[in-house]
């Protein structure tokens, strides 16, 4: 089984390490991590405070949006193209194809998201303002926020076209940063519309429980240019995230358990 | 051990195609064995159905209703796709991947271990005919040399039964004759083979059993000796006849008459008197060149087949579309 799975991600791997906009992203996000030196070289008091924003907005959105389009495509052009057939028609099941595709997935994304830190750290050390522990914490978050939105576009892609999975997927994106405003702003609505909305929200993941920064989180303000949140939220979120990640891949197989390959 | 490779039992599939809430019927009741040790040929026209009955068996599409056995085990069944080889139509592989390294990817899904897969790729590539092609990707394959490929993969698990969906399309001559030499040669090591195609030729040289399917259904089935009919359908002459002579009397309840300058072919029927015939022709000044008894080969079989396929059996004419969705 692990063989199998293990065979699926490293050909996943292969394929997406041949997808040029990939190599595209990774010169844009070092790009940006460069123009937030430029910006925070224009006020000069704001340094840090810009690189780092600027750094880990770049994880999150290039990583979230990179995730969205392999998770999109990259299933889905297996079914088209018809690779799948001479695939599943050996002894691996089809939730074992989900899983090591997605794990191909991790793989390319963790690469990703690695060589963003890198820019971000090397940005921050260049420019000696230090790398305090909340960075570093950011960065996990932020890792795991792309791991799990690579899972919500794999779901959407199980049963539908990328172009449907991608805008359904970015949807998710959006509104699972954004859960508790959102909370938040229907609080004082019609109680028809704030149970619509508690119902809505519950089926969103929580990807806002990984952007912390700039959140009231346990009753306290943090921010990753101060004191961010502890290793142990830190922790409880990574596992809160693996389990969505597990629920998705799990309606992922079983939705393309059922489909005819043709 | 079941002594069936194949089971196939009241198959039927419907393809809906959601939105356009189109139905096609593309099998309507397929019915057929296979034994061990034979090499069995499937056989139609284009959308007959043999595709979809041979991605039914791989467990790649779920049949309407029917059930059928791999190996003794009901699809789709893991345990039977460790033993079976498998040739898509068309086949498309990852065109970034060498041959060596698809056989590899082949053989870590059947979990082979890393020195039988390598011995056994380099066997296979060998036995294709790709070890000139060993280092290039399949991106730059010929569509030939893909079909080499994925015969090679289909027989990295060693297979007891090998299904493969038009192995010879693609190739030349000399290709196809390779091909039919490997499936022989597969059945001679005791595996079975099934395969599909539309060429008669490829069948009739070397199959134990032919199936014929048009329209979603089995026309026929048996060895190619039984199917073809051993009996003397005509007998086809040619004579050489001096341009002005009339050759009326010499026409008169024959068949495919073709008149080229002095030369006259036609056929009689099974039954005709030859002898009184010749007797005329020579009277008529006419030079016999050739008189050939027809028998019936799979040809005429196949379009007999699919002749009576094509005639409406009844009101509701649901026969499926040549679209593909
Ligand atoms: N995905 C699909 N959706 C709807 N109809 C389909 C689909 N795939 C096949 N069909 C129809 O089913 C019928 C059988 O097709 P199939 O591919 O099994 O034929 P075939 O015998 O393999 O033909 P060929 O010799 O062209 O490969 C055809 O009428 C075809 O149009
Ligand atoms: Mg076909």
């Amino acid at each position: 089984m692990i063989g199998r799975i293990w065979a699926i991600a490293l050909n996943t791997f292969r394929e997406a390490a041949r997808i040029r906009v990939l190599y595209g992203i990774v010169v844009l996000v070092i790009g940006v991590n460069l123009l937030g030196v430029v910006l925070g070289e224009m006020v000069t008091n704001e340094q840090a405070r810009v690189a780092r924003d600027v750094g880990l907005t770049g994880i999150s959105l290039f990583g979230s949006l990179t995730a969205i389009f392999l998770g999109v495509f990259l299933l889905y052009t297996e079914v088209q193209r018809r690779t799948i057939h001479a695939i599943v028609s050996k002894p691996i099941e089809r939730w074992e194809f989900v899983v090591g595709k997605y794990l191909g997935m991790v793989l390319v994304l963790t690469v990703l998201v690695g060589l963003f830190a890198v820019a971000l750290i090397g940005m921050l050390l260049i420019q000696d303002l230090g790398v305090s522990s909340a960075v570093l914490k950011a960065v996990v978050l932020a890792w795991f926020e792309v791991l799990t939105v690579a899972a919500i576009a794999i779901f959407f892609s199980s049963f539908s076209t990328p172009f449907m999975s991608g805008i359904f997927a970015l949807a998710m994106w959006g509104f699972g940063r954004v859960t508790p405003e959102i909370e938040a702003a229907s609080r004082d609505a019609a109680p028809w519309i704030r149970t619509l909305t508690k119902i809505t929200l519950e089926i969103v993941p929580d990807l806002h429980l990984f952007a912390v920064s700039g959140r009231t989180i346990e009753g306290e303000h943090v921010s990753i240019h101060a004191e961010l949140v502890s290793w142990g939220y830190v922790a409880m979120a990574s596992l809160h995230g693996l389990g969505w990640i597990v629920g998705l891949l799990a309606l992922a197989a079983l939705l393309f358990h059922r489909r005819d390959f043709v | 051990m079941s002594d069936l490779a194949i089971d196939v039992k009241e198959l039927t599939k419907t393809y809906r195609t959601p939105l356009a809430r189109r139905k096609v019927e593309a099998l309507r009741g397929v019915s057929f064995t296979v034994e061990r040790g034979h090499i069995f040929g499937f056989v139609g026209p284009n959308g007959a159905g043999k595709t979809t009955t041979i991605r039914t068996l791989m467990g790649l599409i779920r049949p309407t209703t029917g059930s059928a056995k791999l190996l003794g085990h009901a699809i789709p069944s893991r345990e039977a796709r460790f033993k079976v080889g498998f040739l898509p139509e068309a086949p498309y592989f990852y065109d970034y991947l060498t041959v060596g390294e698809l056989l590899d990817l082949a053989g870590r899904l059947f979990g082979l271990s890393a020195s039988v897969r390598k011995k056994r790729a380099g066997e296979l590539i060998a036995r294709v005919g790709l070890e000139r092609a060993q280092s290039q990707s399949l991106k730059k394959f010929s569509k030939g040399m893909l079909q080499r490929a994925g015969l090679a993969q289909a027989l990295m698990n060693d297979p007891e039964l090998v299904v493969l969906d038009e192995p010879m399309s693609g190739l030349d001559p000399i290709g196809r004759k390779e091909v039919r030499d490997l499936i022989v040669e597969l059945r001679d090591q005791g595996k079975t083979v099934f395969f599909s195609t539309h060429i008669l030729s490829d069948v009739e040289a070397i199959t134990d059993r032919v199936a014929i399917i048009a329209r979603g259904q089995l026309q026929a089935h048996g060895t190619p000796a039984e199917l073809v009919r051993r009996t003397i359908l005509g007998i086809d002459i040619m004579i050489r006849l001096p341009q002005e002579a009339d050759h009326a009397d010499l026409t008169a309840g024959a068949e495919r008459i073709r008149r080229h300058g002095d030369e006259l072919s036609l056929t009689l029927p099974a039954d005709a008197d030859v002898d009184a015939w010749l007797a005329r022709a020579h009277a008529a000044g006419a030079k016999i060149v050739q008189i050939v008894p027809r028998h019936e080969t799979l040809e005429d079989l196949f379009l007999r087949e699919v002749a009576l396929a094509d005639a409406p059996e009844d009101g509701s004419d649901d026969a499926p579309k040549e679209t593909r969705a």
